[in-house]
């Protein structure tokens, strides 16, 4: 089975590991390939990124995606605008209109965290139906958990139950993230697996959660940067 | 005098064990012993899943299995809370003032097979 994290930030963003560290430590634990997630800040830094990025693919035999992580509505309407131009859109959720906007979108891939630094679990049954239409799938977010405790970490792990249970019950693709910023935040497989168990999914759910459903996102990027793509359900025959 | 010992149960009464084959990984050059990381196992599960969910593991890390050079070793546990031993281990990324990480190498129903493998 090919395992797969979708959330991962490199220096180039919030995170302090470099590239080379994420990927090589990402390779150790027995990952195919991994997102390295950025902010719309600089360009330059992005294309940086790009050009480390292609050549530590070849070198260390790890699948790398480049992301972006849409912080509000203007950054993720300007990211709709040069779609073609990176693999994976992220939409950091926490702001309950911007979530909206994130699972009515199609060219949205994630939604992470919809919960986060909030007192509801920020996602009801109409965010739902509206994700699974447009194929948005939920991000579990690791490090969420890892860096809380206590009743903080009771909360957050509250909340997350709520939403894997209306997850599952309208079909919505769930996908677990370890979120790192670090290369020692980046968690082997099985614990993702195993937390997934137990935040309410099955097994063989949690298992998709890090294999099947990133590999359907891979899917569409490679189906998004075929040339004869134009939007969401349009292409030339 | 010698203790007397307890009759052993039938094995339809007794607990199915499951053994969880992990490596430590740290910085290099950083060697733990045992003591060291029992403790931080014990305290990472009681936080996270509390007395009474411990009690439910049976959670026992195996001094013999633990092997400092290679930073590998074998958890004990039942086969009901597999799940929950695995995900505590996630939590705990560091071992006094080193960062570590977790790899889970092996899930084995008996200790024989698990150790031939590793």
């Amino acid at each position: 089975m090919n395992f797969y994290d979708f959330h991962v930030h490199s220096e180039f963003s919030e995170g302090e590991s470099t590239i080379e560290e994420i990927a090589n430590r990402a390779k150790l634990l027995g990952y195919k390939g991994i997102c390295f997630t950025t902010y719309l800040d600089d360009k330059n830094k992005i294309k940086k990124t790009k050009e480390i990025v292609s050549k530590l693919s070849k070198q260390i035999g790890i699948e790398i995606f480049i992301g972006f992580e849409a912080r509000n509505m203007s950054e993720l309407d300007k990211l709709i605008r040069f779609r073609r131009e990176y693999d994976v859109l992220l939409v950091k959720g926490s702001d309950l209109l911007l979530n909206r906007k994130a699972v009515e979108t199609k060219e949205v891939d994630i939604l992470t965290h919809p919960e986060y630094n909030r007192r509801d679990s920020g996602f009801n049954h109409v965010m739902a139906q509206l994700a699974t239409e447009n194929n948005v799938a939920i991000e579990i977010n690791f490090r969420e958990i890892l860096n809380s405790s206590k009743n903080t970490r009771a909360n957050i792990m509250h909340k997350i139950k709520t939403n894997v249970e209306i997850c599952k019950k309208y079909k919505v693709p769930v996908i677990i993230c370890s979120g790192s910023v670090t290369h020692w935040q980046l968690k082997d497989p099985k614990i993702l697996i195993s937390m997934g168990c137990l935040l309410g999914l099955e097994l063989k759910e949690a298992k998709k959660t890090i294999s099947e459903i990133p590999e359907n996102i891979i899917k569409m990027i490679k189906e998004r940067q075929d040339e004869k793509w134009i939007r969401p359900g349009v292409k030339v025959v | 005098m010698k203790q007397k010992k307890l009759k052993t149960l039938k094995p339809t009464l007794r607990e199915k064990e499951r053994y969880v084959a992990f490596q430590v990984i740290s910085e290099e050059g950083e060697e733990f012993n045992y003591s060291d990381l029992e403790a931080a196992i014990w305290n990472t599960m009681l936080d996270f899943l509390g007395e009474e969910g411990v009690s439910k593991t049976s959670v026992w890390l195996m001094k013999d299995c633990w092997d400092p050079k290679t930073q590998k070793g074998i958890l004990r546990c039942n086969n009901k809370s597999v799940q929950e031993v695995i995900a505590s281990l996630g939590l705990i990324d560091r071992l006094g003032d080193n960062r570590i990480t977790f790899k889970i190498l092996r899930l084995s129903g008996t200790i024989k097979s698990i150790r031939e493998k590793l």
